[in-house]
């Protein structure tokens, strides 16, 4: 690794986004060390989602700085951040619905293969190779999700739950230092969600990962977490432990407000 | 430039131009509501066109399955536009439920309906064709009487001379806009049009009966495009099935520029374009075909929202 | 045999090319950009042809030679391409509707440029293109390869990395742009690759059609292509090319059905010149009932599951 241990994988400096007039992120500012498994939880409309698209360069920001690994990375193309190894899922799950599974996990290769037109279509050696090595990658890392026996499936005719473990595969297809997965546990049911959990340890562990985490369900962020942040209107109001952030004032009260 | 050559120029496009005002506002007003261009309004302004010419009881030519036919009736000129119009706007009714309707109750991508009105425009055309032959038409020579072929704007020394047509065409586009503007301001309908086409989803909340809206959007854009043909009819003949066509691509110039969806911009647009297109200088005249294309490239790279426009955030 | 070799020469010719063309509206498509472009470049490739055969190679007696013609097909590519980037860079931002209107007005500009220009022959544009080949069903030495390279070619990218990158941008650009695809990169090279095909297309064209005006690739041509390659099927690269093939031999089979006889006379004439009538509403008709078109990846499945199966167990 170039960037030295004591570097933080992702920084947030003072992150700000308006859209209209209307505050979506304020002055957001916490870093990520290299392995945890950072939460990101508050009630709807408080920005976790556009924290997300900020971080991925899918939205610019209207204020503050965004490092990755000591580099700054504002400003820059979705495509480049994910090439730099920042790869996400997506709240509301976008695989390429008329593809395979197979081809779904095989399009994120992109940026760790690099064939180019004339190879490819020619057939030169070199690129039957990596053709060849990106299919066994993303077959393996289909088996990893556990959705190795469908490869040929169409991604729309997937089960919910197994779309959003189908986009994790996609995700880490990529390589990725650091995985930003938006709310995987939407839409399944309690069978699946300790599925998931075991499966988010699994990779962390095995791919040495650094993973952001928004989830809606406390309990799972609770558990699997080893830091939590909490936002709420676009600010945050907590940071820390679970064990610390779930008797913090600010966000009890943003939590009973919103079931008020 | 003298100021009465340059005011020549003026009437000159304003003239042209507020006929592409009034044929763009029929794009325009389907754009607003349905988010899609029909591409079918060039072959609605043909249609106009051929029926005015019919209702003002002209024979047809020589190569089509009607050769030498001819309705028994001589409307005077005012009323076959009107009635050209009309016929206009029950083709646009029925291009509603032919191209259009099928595609949105399936929900379809927004560009098979671009296809799948391309494709109604083109059996239009060639329906004409198969009708009348690929020859061109033009009106009777007098549509309004014993009038000047030339009007004087200016003084008996420094005259300003503009085509008596361009003014007829100019004060018949005027009138159909006045009468636009009160339908859109001044009526229930109008005002339920105009809220439908800001904003689709609070319209539904609010009630507005939005597919009664929509077929009227046709009556009215078939409306303007079958006006709008029959005027450059009048001013420089019907040139075949085609002339629709090419004039409908001008008018996707005008939208682009107005700002697609945009009422004003619409007119805006048109007005521009036609006096562009007078201020080519003579020895360029031959590229003024290409002007309107030329804005529509530059307006769309450099400001696609339109120049009246606001931008338009993406939702992720 | 010969006979309707001879009788159809013409047709056939076209119906290949046609299908090489359909190809080339195809690629943008691929990447999800509906672009009217390509006549454009055809338009061009055909001025490249006609202004090298008679200007620059003083004509000779005899037959032209065949190098000649792969030299200009070769130019017309090069600078197709070239105008493909200048075009696709900033217009390839656009999406949607806009790029079409776009693509639209470029085809316009270029057509109006032609018609004034003194290279292009003005209004009249060029005649004589010569010709090299003493019959016109020669040319399939030539259009034939070119079909079948570009099927080879779309073939082959559909199974490869870029293609893979484009069909991601098709069903969702935002995600593939996430994903490390380049949107505007792979835009332009699908864009630039189809603006090749259509100036090759052209330039074959020119000798064919012996002639070459303001006339040849319009918005009409655009939107043939389009009916061609979305009827045909706009989900693999097949569709397009039966597509091409089909609709471009519909006019006159449409005549040989009114030609057997036995049918009333007022239908025999609408088979005779009815026939874009029929092609637009069978285009309207078919965004209807065949979305994405009559040849789809799932039908080609059907077709060649038992095959497809032994390669990929190899």
């Amino acid at each position: 690794m170039s960037a030295g241990a004591g570097v933080d994988v992702l920084g947030v400096e003072g992150l700000t986004c308006s859209f209209g007039g209307v505050i979506a992120v304020s002055r957001v500012s916490f870093s990520v060390p290299r392995g945890e498994l950072f939460g990101l939880i508050g009630p709807n409309g408080a920005g976790k989602t556009t924290l997300f698209n900020l971080v991925t360069g899918l939205t610019a920001p209207t204020a503050g700085r965004l490092r990755y690994r000591g580099r700054d990375i504002t400003g820059l193309p979705p495509h480049r951040i994910a090439a730099l190894g920042i790869a996400r899922t997506f709240q509301n799950v976008r695989l390429f619905g008329e593809l395979s599974a197979l081809q779904n996990v095989m399009i994120a290769r992109h940026v760790r293969t690099k064939s180019g037109v004339v190879g490819g279509v020619i057939g030169l050696p070199s690129a039957r190779a990596e053709e060849r090595d990106t299919r066994r990658r993303a077959l393996a890392l289909l088996e990893l999700v556990g959705l190795a026996d469908r490869p040929d499936e169409r991604a729309r005719n997937f089960a919910y739950g197994d779309q959003r473990r189908l986009e994790i595969a996609r995700a880490l297809a990529l390589e990725p230092e650091l995985l930003l997965l938006d709310e995987p546990a939407a839409g399944m049911n309690s069978g699946e969600k300790r599925g998931l959990s075991e499966l988010i340890r699994g990779i962390r562990a095995r791919l040495d990962l650094t993973i952001l985490l928004i989830e809606h369900h406390v309990p799972l962020v609770m558990d699997l977490c080893d830091r939590i942040a909490v936002l709420n209107f676009g600010e945050l109001i907590a940071l820390g432990v679970p064990a610390a952030v779930q008797k913090h004032p600010a966000v009890i009260e943003a939590y009973l407000g919103d079931e008020a | 430039m003298s100021s009465s050559l340059l005011l020549q120029q003026v009437l000159n496009g304003l003239a042209i131009g507020s006929v592409y005002a009034i044929f763009a506002l029929g794009y325009t007003l389907i754009f607003s509501i349905l988010r899609i261009i029909n591409f079918t309004h060039g072959a609605i302004f043909t249609l106009g066109a051929y029926a005015t010419y019919a209702l003002t009881g002209a024979r047809f030519g020589f190569n089509g399955l009607l050769a030498n036919a001819a309705l028994p009736l001589h409307l005077p000129f005012v009323l076959a536009l009107i009635g050209g119009a009309l016929f206009a706007a029950v083709s646009g009714v029925i291009v509603e439920r032919l191209a259009f309707r099928p595609l949105r109750t399936r929900g379809s991508d927004p560009l098979l309906t671009l296809v799948s009105s391309l494709g109604v425009a083109v059996a239009l055309v060639n329906v004409i064709q198969y009708l009348f032959g690929a020859e061109a038409y033009s009106y009777p020579a007098d549509p309004f009487g014993q009038l000047p072929s030339a009007m004087n704007f200016g003084t008996s020394t420094e005259p300003v001379l503009v085509r008596t047509v361009q003014v007829i065409i100019f004060g018949v586009s005027m009138v159909v806009l006045a009468l636009l503007t009160v339908l859109m301001n001044a009526t229930r309908t109008g005002k339920a049009l105009r809220a439908v086409a800001e904003d689709t989803v609070t319209a539904s909340l609010l009630g507005i009966n939005t597919d009664r809206l929509i077929l009227l959007t046709f009556v009215i854009s078939g409306f303007l495009g079958g006006v709008s043909g029959t005027l450059i009819g009048l001013s420089v003949g019907i040139a075949g099935p085609y002339f629709g066509i090419a004039f409908g691509l001008k008018g996707l110039a005008v939208i682009v520029l107005g700002g697609l969806g945009d009422i004003p911009g619409a007119v805006v647009g048109g007005l521009l374009i036609g006096l562009a297109e007078s201020f080519v200088p003579a020895q360029y005249i031959a590229y003024r075909e290409a002007v309107p294309f030329a804005l529509l490239f530059v307006v769309l790279l450099l400001r696609p929202q339109g120049l009246l426009g606001r931008a338009v955030v993406q939702k992720v | 045999m010969p006979a309707f070799l001879a009788a159809y020469d013409f047709l056939l010719v076209s119906m290949v090319l046609a299908a090489v063309l359909a190809l080339s509206l195809y690629l943008p498509l691929m990447a999800g950009q509906l672009s009217l472009a390509s006549p454009g470049f055809y338009a061009l490739g055909g001025y490249i042809a006609a202004i090298i055969s008679t200007k620059v190679f003083p004509p000779a007696a005899g037959l032209y030679p065949v190098p000649l013609v792969l030299l200009e097909m070769a130019v017309a590519a090069v600078a197709s391409g070239v105008l493909g980037v200048i075009v696709g860079v900033p217009a390839l931002r656009l999406r949607g509707i806009f790029l079409a209107l776009a693509t639209i007005a470029f085809v316009e500009i270029l057509r109006v440029i032609s018609l004034n220009l003194d290279v292009t022959g003005g209004a009249i544009g060029i005649f004589g293109v010569p010709q090299p080949f003493a019959s016109q069903i020669h040319y399939m030495s030539l259009a034939i390869p070119l079909l079948v390279l570009c099927m080879l070619f779309a073939a082959r990218l559909e199974r490869s990395r870029t293609g893979r990158a484009l069909v991601a941008l098709r069903e969702d650009e935002l995600a593939a742009d996430a994903m490390g695809v380049n949107p505007t990169r792979y835009k332009v090279l699908a864009f630039t690759v189809g603006a090749m095909i259509a100036g090759v297309v052209g330039a074959l064209s020119a000798h064919f059609i012996n002639t070459w005006n303001s006339r040849q690739g319009t918005f009409d041509t655009g939107v043939s292509l389009m009916a061609f390659v979305l009827i045909g099927g706009s989900r693999t690269f097949v569709g397009p090319v039966v597509g091409g093939l089909v609709l471009t031999a519909l006019p006159e089979a449409l005549r040989g059905i009114a030609d057997v006889g036995g049918l009333p006379g007022w239908l025999a004439q609408f088979l005779r010149d009815g026939r874009l009538i029929i092609f637009g509403v069978m285009i309207a008709l078919g965004t209807v009932f065949f979305p994405h078109g009559l040849i789809t990846p799932a039908l080609l499945e059907r077709l060649g599951r038992g095959r497809r199966h032994r390669v990929e167990a190899a």
